[in-house]
């Protein structure tokens, strides 16, 4: 079978400046891959990449067999990206269920199952999404990339600055996701602890280029790779 | 100080007068509330439809209900057609403020080739209708272009709020990158708007043509007064601009009968510094 996602040979950055050299890894469909690595290192930029925020120099990037490297964000939206981007950037003027319903698609993933997954946002259903607290913007920039029903959904460190009690939600909602509803995701994220248990894959990224590809569970086994990279044990 | 009936007729004419900023805000607030580009070529627009309703009825004999349904379909396509120079030149707020008021005296130079300099006036018999209501009159063409910017301005609130082109519109003013992100066509999104402003344009115009006297220079009569409208009902809130319409409507012609007709353009102004001030995030 085909993979979900195949990245080839992908070099990108921001004006002139190239952030991403040579990347290339593939992505099956059910499968989620965790990105690691420390601030400034390109993780930001490989989603943004694949999201078509950013200038691509050289590769490819298919989604589903098909190129979408060349496409407009737009388009990639359409055919099955899904991003929840670092700062979030929901739409604070309009309300939690419009931020939903502005960009939902059909697809298995209504409104109401966001918010089962999600029962605070349908209490707030109604307040402007600029009144959300942190915990329950992600929790909103998670749902309307659901609600746009991706077949790959793109998260840049979801527990990011969030409350400890908040962070168990959010990763609890995810495991869900990953476990449950086998959607496939690629999450970037600094603490590796936090998604090696809900990925079946990770790669780290240092200054641009993959320095380690493997399974999560063998990282977690054996955390040599991240104390080299990260400066951390898989603790 | 007047008497009540005379205050009560002032209050009733002022707001069906501020129905008519009303409908000229309304296309503006759009395009500069949800598009971010202030059209200046919005008044030219209303009056080359004013003149096109005038030529149909005067030289034509066309109803004014008929000339309209010519004119929107022209307008509109003006509109889309000016929406694909924005497009094109990747047009900002400032500059398409700078770019439309070239339209709007180039708009006018053709007005006034054609029409000439001349005043002109439609005359029809429902300019001389009204309706009495106990002591007062209500002028029926006034009434009327009161209920078509009423029906307009809900339609299109409701449309912004209810409909996933209207929500998706709002969150594309907010942020156009992350809603293209999402999946939003904010170009297309864009070319409808602009299109639905233009054939807003084009209905002020009728309403122009059978109510006002037409002039090329009438084409700036109502810039200030309208601007002040849009941002006082606030950009991109259909609702906000025609009550904001009637508001000033009624405060000018308050005004007016209490102390001088040279009061009223001061009306509108005061009324815009008093929100900026009480609320500077206003815009």
């Amino acid at each position: 079978m085909a993979d979900l996602l195949s990245v080839e040979n992908l070099s990108a950055g921001y004006g002139r400046a190239v952030v991403l050299s040579d990347v290339a890894f593939a992505l099956g469909e059910g499968e989620a891959l965790a990105v690691l690595g420390r601030n400034g290192v390109g993780k930001t930029t490989l989603l943004d990449t694949l999201v078509g925020v950013t200038r691509r120099f050289a590769g490819s990037i298919a989604l589903g067999g098909r190129e979408v490297g060349t496409l407009a964000p737009e388009m990639r939206a359409g055919l099955g990206v899904g991003w929840v981007p670092q700062e979030r950037n929901i739409f604070r003027s309009l309300s939690v269920e419009e931020n939903l319903t502005a960009v939902a698609r059909p697809g298995p993933w209504t409104i109401e199952r966001v918010f089962g997954l999600f029962p605070r946002l349908k209490e707030r259903a109604r307040q402007s999404g600029g009144s959300l607290s942190g915990g329950e913007q992600q929790m909103l920039a998670i749902g309307r990339a659901l609600a746009t029903n991706p077949r790959l959904l793109l998260l840049d460190e979801p527990t990011e600055g969030l409350a400890p009690i908040i962070v168990q939600e959010l990763l609890a909602a995810l495991t869900r996701l990953l476990r449950e509803e086998k959607l496939a995701a690629i999450i970037v994220e600094q603490h590796a602890q936090k998604i090696l248990p809900i990925t079946q894959r990770a790669l780290i990224l240092e200054r641009g280029r993959i320095v380690h590809q493997s399974e999560s569970a063998a990282l977690l086994a054996d955390p040599a790779p991240l104390e080299r990279f990260l400066g951390v044990t898989g603790r | 100080m007047p008497s009540g009936t005379l205050l009560g007729q002032a209050l009733i004419s002022g707001v069906l007068a501020g129905g008519m900023y009303g409908l000229l805000a309304l296309g503006l607030s759009l395009s500069w509330g949800l598009l971010r580009l202030v059209n200046l070529s919005h008044f030219a627009l209303a009056f080359l439809a004013a003149y096109l309703t005038y030529e149909l009825g005067t030289t034509y004999h066309v109803a004014p209900w008929w000339a309209a349904a010519m004119v929107v379909p022209v307008m509109l396509m003006i509109g889309l057609a000016q929406h694909w120079l924005f497009d094109r030149f990747k047009v900002n707020e400032l500059a398409s403020l700078l770019i439309t008021f070239s339209f709007a005296v180039i708009l006018e130079v053709a007005i006034q080739l054609y029409w000439t300099a001349d005043y002109r006036r439609f005359e029809t018999h429902y300019s001389t209708m009204s309706i009495k209501v106990g002591a007062f009159y209500i002028p029926v063409l006034e009434l009327a272009l009161c209920m078509v910017a009423g029906v307009l301005a809900w339609g299109t609130w409701l449309w912004l709020r209810k409909t996933y082109v209207g929500k998706a519109l709002r969150a594309a003013a907010e942020d156009a990158d992350i809603a293209a992100a999402y999946g939003v066509d904010h170009k297309k999104l864009a070319y409808l708007l602009s299109g639905m402003g233009a054939a807003y344009a084009a209905i002020a115009g009728t309403f122009i043509a059978l109510i006002a006297t037409l002039a090329p220079a009438q084409i700036w009569a109502w810039l200030g007064v309208v601007f002040a409208v849009v941002i006082i009902g606030r950009l991109g809130n259909p609702l906000g601009a025609l009550l904001a319409g009637m508001l000033i409507g009624a405060s000018e012609s308050i005004a007016m009968a209490i102390f001088a007709p040279a009061w009223a353009p001061v009306v509108s102004f005061s009324v815009l510094i008093a929100i900026l001030l009480w609320d500077p995030e206003w815009l």
